[in-house]
């Protein structure tokens, strides 16, 4: 059998045994989602890209394989798939609906696997939709669907994939062939009114899961209200499908000559990516500030990619990769939190480092990668993109890119210092740390983020091939990728960053190692009413500690552009339809008679109108 | 001139019948009324079949040629037969809904169609 | 005994009135000879259906020695043997479903049920198959009358004023095509539909409009066309559950064969066309969005099916082969799926007076497996793969993207984001509220359980793999759309 069957038809079974084990022998359901997910990956890694299989169903033909492209984001699903759900064996212990929740994990593993394989749009729509089900019933699981959040997240993957479907049976209809390679070939030879309306229908599709304003106003409730072990999943893998879906169009579906649609794009990234990382840093929920920060992050990549020039290319990919992994860490380690502590308010939690120290520096690491600071991975992207802004002129885009990652730093600290920062509460000082199965996805993820700033060839490698099958040819000095140790611009010259790099690592683990133990020595404990209050009774609402409303001035001066969300305005427009939808009702108004009387109008009307417009 | 006279009324009356019982169905309010209306209005359109059916000096469609002779005419059969249908479906349709105008009356207390809104939007 | 599609109409009629015969002998038996027949039934589509899809032909049988034009035939072609085979099957997995359905009503009052029903099959079954317009009037009838007790069967609900406002416009329906064959045999002296096709284009091209508007509203409403289907919701809402699944399984997919019947192979008017796909776009759109607003999951479920059979008839429509072929498998999906969500979700409210969605808060604890499939029903029927829906829906769509008819794919995509909506946010209180009702609950008898466990199957099977089906689904297609196959397959029977 071919393996490309074989993996989805273990995906899938797979996911639907681990139902029915639920059921029957619970015990071994969590070493069975293990297992099987690795040997999924076992299995995705020794099929390779050369694997084609063509069928037809219904008289479509369909193909399926891997090119070099999806084979990179099908590798950070296995990955990150296999360390989630390794990690959710600990974080989901105890809860209720487990086989519910790993089928419906599962369902949705295998359908990105499938949406990577898919080589026609039709396959590619309907893996796209099973994942979109399976994640909504991830997203509701919590059951805290009180404002209909759950609901939002459908509806507005629904918008999304249904404008793909429009777009897709459009093209079919000119292109009579659903193969992205048909498709590709023939597009511009299609009017270009079509052309374009083409492209935005999908953008509009994968804009929806990689959550680009205005239409993200799913995403932080749909990331932060899911078990973090599946966050880790959807914010990480599930979010890059949207990624890979724009690199298709860009690259594929986007002539040359509509210069505007990448522009368009990459400004809509940049207003997603400034405005969600405000948002995001006025958030005290660490689950929500991430929820934020991600969407703000993906605003990087689509920028990256819609520049068009290899560079930023590569960039937004390679930060794709990266965000994957340090999100992913991220949402962990917070989850790690949550289920050692019991909420993830920032306002109330603070000091865990001496209690989850391994947390904390898996924390850390990942928080280095996402503020874009040397040494690690982060940097070496957020380098490539504003060079490639740069160098091709988009200087409005660097200062927003600039104004975004610079804010991007207050939330950066927010989450490092109201966790695991500040004095330790006596309450907190039963928490332990999290089990060595949720440490160990972290710690590998957080090894892969120092890996990708020390030795970012390993991650440019897969990238250059994955470009050279979205058609970019390298004119960039190639070696051997893996050994890669420098940066490098687009005018050839190199600048030697190895050694800096790995000093700069050295002499900040020492210091790490050195303020960590110091600290934990010499710390004493202070309670918070332990304050002067000269002479005044201090009331109940007055703020007394750091904790509560940590960047109120920075709050107050971004207030006006936040406060009127686009979320209202789509809420707003749902109730005038329902309330639209109560008139229509109005039709069927109980009485027999006028159900007679609709009939006999009816017919009148199609007598009178018959004679005229239909030709008798 | 007799035979014209009479597919006129044949057909005149035919038409008037379906358009009372439509007023009837239409129009009033009371449930055994509307009943009535259709069963009129179906009367009519039995008429109307029976009408067309019709051939000039036509007798009924039951003799050989040996009995009447060859060059008599004989009306359409076919309306006939299924006029015979007809009826017995309009009656099966009347009984049912006068059983259900029974059921409703006694629930609603009341064969005011417009009063009997349990169900609706 | 040789199989012939005359059994198709003679043994559930006969075994109808023979029920009460058997109750005299033994209780039981009134629950199983109807299973028994529509298991024989089965039985003989799928001998017939071999017959004709391996043979290239259709079966034309000759009733009482009259050979067409003269007699009355029935026609087993590829549609309507296709039909014919998916009510007696399905029919025979709602009997499965009923056989424990409501053992508490007293025996006469089960006698009457499966008497009506097998009449209401067989009535079904006799539009599908019947090659004489008068006598498809006649089967109309037989399950307009039937379909109207059974909706009036409980006498606690409210049934007999559902059944009184399906009465008022169902005798319109039944009156309205009663006159169109009256003008119709006035023109063209035939009442054979074959010989009625062939003569058609000899009348007067008023005359025919007229006949063709009658026809349209008159099988327009049975297939619960806008605004000719007041009386479908309260039906829906007040039939037994079963009877719901077989009124959206069967009943309209008949009202629907009579309308495509008489419009592809009567009159073949072209110019029709676009006015069924307005029709079908309006039908949808407004059934779909009513949907939205309702409180009570059967009367959610019954505009939910007028919405799809207003995309039954867009595709139909639209009128290419392509989307003919996509009309005819959604009416298929369309059975399957609102059957099982008709059969699922009866258990859902079994014991609920108001029948409210939201007493269906928290009940996929109490009720795992019915809930399961009602949730597995929700996302076919919204076209969600890989269930059976999402192929037929992609098919209308891309039929229609052939005719470059975009307003209506945006429209029939708009109306499917309606659709998620009102069917998610009944999910969502199935699984994620607590439950606070304390309405009683009742689980599923063993057979109800095995019936809509194969509705599922079938769903799933036929969402992973389209192409089971979809061969005969193309011939279906190509009988409806070669009208002069038909004639000639019609009127040479007997002849030499």
């Amino acid at each position: 059998m071919n393996s490309l069957i074989l993996l989805l038809i273990l995906m899938f079974g797979g996911a639907l045994f681990a139902f029915i084990l639920n059921k029957f022998v619970p015990a071994l359901r969590d070493i069975f989602v293990v297992l099987l997910m690795l040997g999924v990956s076992y299995l995705f890694f020794s099929t390779g890209i050369s694997n084609r299989l063509n069928f037809d169903v219904l008289g479509i033909h369909m193909q399926w394989g891997f090119t070099s492209a999806s084979y990179l984001f099908g590798i950070i699903v296995v990955v990150l798939g296999s360390l989630a759900l390794i990690y959710s064996t600990a974080y989901m212990k105890g809860k209720d609906r487990l086989g519910y929740f790993y089928m419906n994990f599962l369902f949705s593993i295998g359908a990105m696997l499938g949406i990577l394989m898919s080589r026609d749009l039709i396959s590619l729509f309907f893996f796209w939709e099973i994942m979109t089900w399976s994640s909504y019933f991830i997203v509701i699981y919590s059951g805290n669907d009180v404002d209909r959040r759950g609901l939002k997240y459908m509806i507005f993957s629904a918008i999304g994939a249904y404008s793909m479907l429009m777009a897709i049976v459009i093209v079919n209809s000119f292109i009579g062939s659903f193969l992205l390679e048909d498709v590709f070939a023939s597009i511009f030879a299609i009017g270009s009114g079509y052309q374009i309306a083409i492209a935005i229908l999908l953008m509009i599709g994968f804009g929806v899961k990689s959550a680009m304003m205005p239409l993200h106003v799913w995403a932080p409730r749909a990331y932060s209200e899911s078990p973090m072990s599946y966050t880790a999943v959807f914010s990480g893998a599930l979010s890059k499908m949207g990624v890979f879906g724009f690199a298709l169009v860009l690259f594929n579906l986007v002539s040359t000559q509509n210069w505007l649609i990448n522009e368009v794009v990459a400004w809509l990234a940049a207003i997603t990516s400034v405005l969600a990382t405000f948002y995001a840093v006025i958030q005290s929920d660490a689950k929500k500030l991430l929820a934020y920060s991600s969407i703000a992050q993906i605003g990087y990549i689509i920028i990256g990619l819609a520049s068009n020039t290899y560079l930023g290319v590569m960039a937004g990919l390679f930060l794709a990769v990266l965000h994957a992994v340090f999100k992913s860490t991220l949402f962990m380690a917070v989850g790690a939190v949550e289920r050692q502590v019991g909420t993830t308010d920032m306002t109330k939690i603070s000091g865990l480092i001496r209690r989850m120290p391994w947390t904390f520096v898996a924390t850390l690491i990942s928080i280095i990668a996402l503020a874009g600071l040397p040494p690690l991975g982060g940097f070496v992207g957020k380098w490539m993109l504003y060079e490639a802004l740069i160098t091709s002129g988009h200087y409005y885009l660097v200062i927003m890119v600039f104004l975004s990652s610079t804010a991007a730093f207050l939330y950066s600290y927010r989450i490092l210092f109201g966790m695991f920062l500040g004095q330790e509460e006596p309450e907190f000082a039963h928490v332990k740390e999290a089990p060595l199965s949720m440490l160990i996805p972290m710690l590998i993820l957080s090894g892969i983020s120092v890996l990708s700033g020390s030795h970012p060839g390993f991650i440019l490698e897969p990238i250059q091939s994955a470009m050279a099958s979205f058609g970019f040819q390298s004119n960039l000095p190639h070696e051997s990728w893996w050994e890669l140790t420098v940066l490098f611009n687009t005018w050839g010259d190199k600048v030697a960053l190895v050694n800096v790099l790995t000093s700069i690592v050295g002499v900040f683990l020492i210091a790490l190692a050195f303020i960590t133990i110091k600290g934990y020595k010499n710390q004493r404990y202070v309670t918070t009413k332990d304050i002067s209050s000269s002479g005044e009774i201090i009331q109940p609402e007055d703020n007394m500690t750091f904790q509560i409303d940590f960047y109120k001035p920075f709050e107050r001066a971004i207030w006006p552009l936040l406060k009127r969300k686009i979320d209202d305005y789509y809420t707003d427009f749902g109730k005038g339809l329902e309330a639209l939808f109560d008139f229509v009702r109005r039709f069927y108004n109980g009485n027999g008679q006028f159900y007679a009387i609709y009939v006999m109008a009816f017919l009148a009307l199609l007598l009178i109108a018959g004679t005229k417009y239909f030709g008798f | 001139m007799m035979n014209e006279f009479l597919m006129i009324s044949f057909y005149g009356t035919a038409i008037a019948l379906i358009l009372i019982g439509l007023y009837a169905t239409l129009a009033k309010k009371n449930l055994l009324k509307i009943v009535i209306g259709l069963s009129i209005a179906d009367s009519g359109l039995n008429l109307l079949f029976m009408a067309i059916g019709y051939v000039k000096d036509g007798t009924a469609p039951i003799f050989s040629a040996e009995v009447v002779g060859k060059n008599v005419v004989m009306v359409d059969p076919v309306p006939q037969a299924l006029v015979l249908t007809a009826i017995v479906i309009g009656f099966a349709v009347t009984a049912v809904a006068l059983s259900l105008v029974m059921r409703l009356y006694r629930h609603h207390n009341t064969a005011a169609i417009d009063e009997i809104k349990n169900l609706k939007w | 005994m040789v199989i012939s599609p005359v059994q198709y109409i003679a043994i559930p009629l006969i075994a109808a009135f023979l029920i009460p015969l058997f109750g005299k002998l033994n209780k039981e038996l009134v629950r199983i000879i109807p299973g028994l027949v529509l298991l024989y039934l089965s039985y003989i589509s799928v001998v017939l259906m071999n017959q004709v899809i391996s043979q290239n032909t259709m079966i034309v049988e000759i009733i009482a020695g009259w050979r067409p034009p003269w007699g009355i035939n029935l026609v087993f072609s590829p549609f309507s043997g296709f039909l014919a085979s998916l009510f007696s099957m399905l029919g025979f997995i709602i009997w499965m479903y009923t056989y424990n359905f409501k053992r508490e009503v007293e025996d006469a009052q089960t006698e009457k049920f499966y008497v009506l029903m097998m009449m209401l099959i067989t009535g079904t079954i006799g539009i599908v198959l019947t090659g004489d317009i008068f006598n498809m009037f006649v089967f109309l009838e037989i399950t307009a009358i039937s379909a109207y007790s059974l909706t009036a069967f409980y006498r606690e609900r409210d049934g007999a004023e559902a059944a009184f406002k399906y009465l008022l416009v169902g005798s319109f329906a039944s009156f309205f095509i009663l006159l169109a064959i009256v003008l119709l045999y006035s023109q063209v002296g035939t009442l054979n539909m074959a010989d009625i096709a062939q003569k058609m284009p000899d009348v007067n091209p008023y005359m025919k409009g007229v006949i063709l508007m009658l026809f349209f509203v008159g099988f327009g409403i049975e297939a619960e066309m806008f605004p000719l289907n007041g009386w479908a919701p309260d039906v829906y809402t007040q039939a037994p559950g079963p009877i719901g699944a077989i009124f959206a399984g069967m009943v309209v997919k008949a009202g629907i064969y009579g309308l495509v019947r008489v419009i592809f192979t009567l009159f073949d008017v072209h110019e029709i066309f676009p006015l069924l796909m307005i029709m079908g776009v309006i039908t949808m759109a407004v059934s779909e969005v009513i949907a939205l607003r309702q409180g009570k999951l059967k009367r959610m479920l019954a505009y939910s099916s007028i919405g799809q059979m207003g995309l039954v008839l867009v595709a139909f429509g639209i009128g290419t082969h392509e989307a003919v072929f996509a009309a005819i498998f959604l009416m298929f999906n369309h059975a399957v799926i609102k059957s099982l969500l008709f059969l699922s979700g009866t258990y859902l409210v079994y014991h609920s007076k108001e029948k409210n969605i939201s007493d269906l808060d928290g009940i996929g604890k109490s009720l795992p497996f019915t809930s399961f499939l009602f949730a597995l029903g929700s996302l076919a029927i919204v076209g969600l793969p890989p269930f059976a829906g999402f192929w037929s829906k992609l098919y209308i769509l891309m039929a229609a993207a052939d005719v470059r008819l975009i307003a209506v794919i945006a429209i029939i995509l708009a109306v499917s984001v309606v659709e998620i909506v009102y069917y998610f946010r009944v999910l969502h209180r199935i699984y994620f509220r607590e439950r606070i009702s304390t309405i009683e609950i009742k689980i599923p008898s063993f057979n109800a359980k095995i019936s809509m466990l194969i509705l599922a199957i079938v769903i799933i099977v036929i969402g992973v793999y389209p192409d089971l089906i979809s061969g005969l689904i193309e011939r279906a297609a190509t009988d409806l759309l070669d009208k002069q196959h038909y004639i000639q397959s019609v009127l040479s029977v007997g002849l030499h």
